[in-house]
């Protein structure tokens, strides 16, 4: 019997997110960040900082809220601590934001900020990973999607520690050698076990449950998805012993984070040829928007792994680098973010609201809580723009990069009215919006009487 | 009641859950094949067996009581049980829509 439920707060996670989305392009937008400064400067660490952990962190936590249960058939474990772990994010980042702003000489902030803000983000992302790890722990042997979300915990964990590790450092509250070497040359293990290890690897392990269920593919586990498993696992540990190798001093990082690319490379490929097998054996013929749309942010996941395993535009420093990164954060993950939002917040919305009354009085599908026709127009802009942001940037033509990313930022607003449309019940049709006793739902705050 | 009668209640219970849709594919969920079986007691005690389309799908227990609460006003039953089931796991071939 199943004993997955609604999760509480998903919706205030996913409602913050999008509102650090909004922030983030906003803040590009108006010149904030690189490439309009040093890719190493407090203002572009502030701004990767929101769109990391503000927009896909808190997005994905709140995804993993909802659906770690499903991955593993039981209940959530801890639901009570979702919400001061939110709060607790939030506040982190704000000061890591505010320390940061300090290193850049922004009056008022202090540089101690920032690792009061790292301890906030390092308590709320515990909280978090007790929950999830909790909830795995009590449901073994893990199904091979939850053992991805098990990684991706894993290596949330190690992209904290060594993110407190620079704040204490930047901040002037430790000098030691190791944490210095860290700082030096650790900052792209940093931002490859957050964007890589935690982020992608999660949303793999995911996708491999959500989406045989979305188009009705047969959901059995292949060998090319246990290479995808244990491949992208070696590229992860040998990027961590990277991380153990410059605190001890070692120099030699550079042949196991080779080692490490061509790893991620690979398990990219056996990901791609699963993807590529689930869309043909799928027994819905016409999939929705969101499998379409999600489909986009897998080509860019493609296109920038083996962008960055060509020496042509891995070796390249500045724009050529940042435009990888770039189609990485938005083409895949932040696309696949969206997609993904598209179908899970009328989902959410529709078992608030009609699953209380199925069986008493007819209800719509949750595919009339959406227009398609039009949201798909937003998301053709939004990868559009992404596309042409990140030639752009090959291109080191800053004024374009900026029409680009103003174009993505109108695509972004109109995908996230979209959601607070669906969430309104706009698009369903009278009299059907609220038959009598369903419940009304509320925009972000959590529903009224949930299944615990 | 007899047999005949304990049968035509069967087709009254599956024709009710004809009402009841699949939130996700939006078709009813007899036609679906996740009503495994239907069966009603002398007395008028009626048991389903049904499934949903993914193991630890949020909409499950709302399923669930949706068939209750369905079963449960068709003319002839008493008293409603519903189980849950993944034996077998549902796949697309088990649709009949």
């Amino acid at each position: 019997m199943s004993d997955a439920t609604l999760s509480k707060w998903t919706m205030s996670y996913f409602t913050a997110a999008c509102l650090f989305l909004v922030i983030g392009q906003g803040m590009m937008v108006s010149g904030y960040g690189y490439p309009f400064a040093d890719v190493g400067a407090p203002a572009t660490l502030a701004l990767v900082h929101i769109l990391a952990i503000g927009w896909l962190g808190l997005l994905m936590v709140g995804a993993l809220l909802q659906f770690v249960p499903v991955l593993v058939t039981a209940s959530l474990r801890g639901g009570r601590l979702a919400l001061p772990a939110l709060l607790l994010l939030i506040a982190g980042l704000l000061l890591l934001v505010g320390g940061f702003a300090a290193v850049a000489g922004t009056e008022g902030m202090a540089p101690g900020m920032l690792p009061f803000g790292a301890l906030f983000l390092a308590i709320g992302f515990g909280l978090v990973t007790i929950m999830l790890a909790a909830t795995l722990a009590a449901a073994r042997p893990l199904p091979l999607p939850a053992r991805f979300v098990a990684v991706g915990l894993i290596a949330s964990s190690v992209t904290i520690l060594l993110g407190g590790t620079f704040t204490l450092v930047l901040s002037g509250a430790v000098a030691n050698d190791a944490a210095i070497a860290l700082l030096l040359k650790g900052v792209p293990l940093h931002a490859a076990l957050g964007l890589a290890g935690w982020l992608t690897f999660t949303a793999i392990g995911v996708s491999y449950r959500l989406l045989p269920m979305f188009m009705l593919a047969p959901d059995c586990t292949r060998a090319t998805s246990k290479a995808v498993w244990w491949t992208g696992v070696a590229a992860l540990a040998l990027v961590a012993a990277c991380v153990v190798s410059i605190a001890t001093g070692s120099a030699a990082v550079k042949l196991p984070l080779s080692l490490a690319a061509l790893l991620a490379a690979v398990a990219t490929l056996f990901y791609s040829a699963d993807l590529v097998r689930l869309f043909r054996e799928r027994r819905r013929k016409t999939v929705e928007l969101n499998i379409r749309a999600s489909y986009a942010a897998f080509a860019a996941l493609f296109v920038s792994v083996v962008m960055f395993a060509l020496p042509v535009t891995s070796s390249a420093d500045g724009e050529g680098a940042a435009a990888v990164v770039y189609l990485f954060v938005f083409g895949w993950l932040t696309g696949l973010g969206l997609a993904q939002l598209y179908k899970i917040v009328p989902f959410l919305t529709w078992l608030e609201c009609y699953g209380p009354v199925l069986g008493r009085a007819a209800v719509p599908r949750v595919q009339d809580l959406v227009e398609e026709k039009r949201a798909s127009r937003w998301f053709c802009l939004y990868y559009g723009a992404v596309a042409a942001a990140t030639f752009s940037l090959f291109a080191e033509s800053p004024t374009a990069f900026r029409i680009a990313l103003l174009a993505q930022l109108c695509a972004t607003v109109g995908l996230i009215v979209e959601l607070v449309r669906a969430r309104i019940l706009s698009s369903v049709a009278a009299p059907m919006p609220f038959p009598a006793g369903a419940p009304r739902p509320r925009l972000f705050l959590p529903i009224s009487r949930p299944q615990e | 009641m007899s047999e005949a009668m304990n049968a035509s209640v069967c087709d009254a219970i599956r024709e009710a859950l004809r009402m009841i849709i699949d939130p996700e594919l939006g078709h009813n969920i007899v036609d679906l094949g996740l009503i495994y079986d239907v069966s009603v007691e002398d007395g008028g005690v009626a048991h389903v067996t049904m499934t949903t389309t993914t193991r630890g799908c949020p909409a499950s227990e709302y399923l669930k009581e949706a068939v209750r609460n369905c079963v449960w006003y068709v003319p002839g039953v008493e008293f409603a049980e519903i189980r849950l089931t993944y034996e077998p796991p549902w796949t697309p071939e088990m649709m009949s829509a």
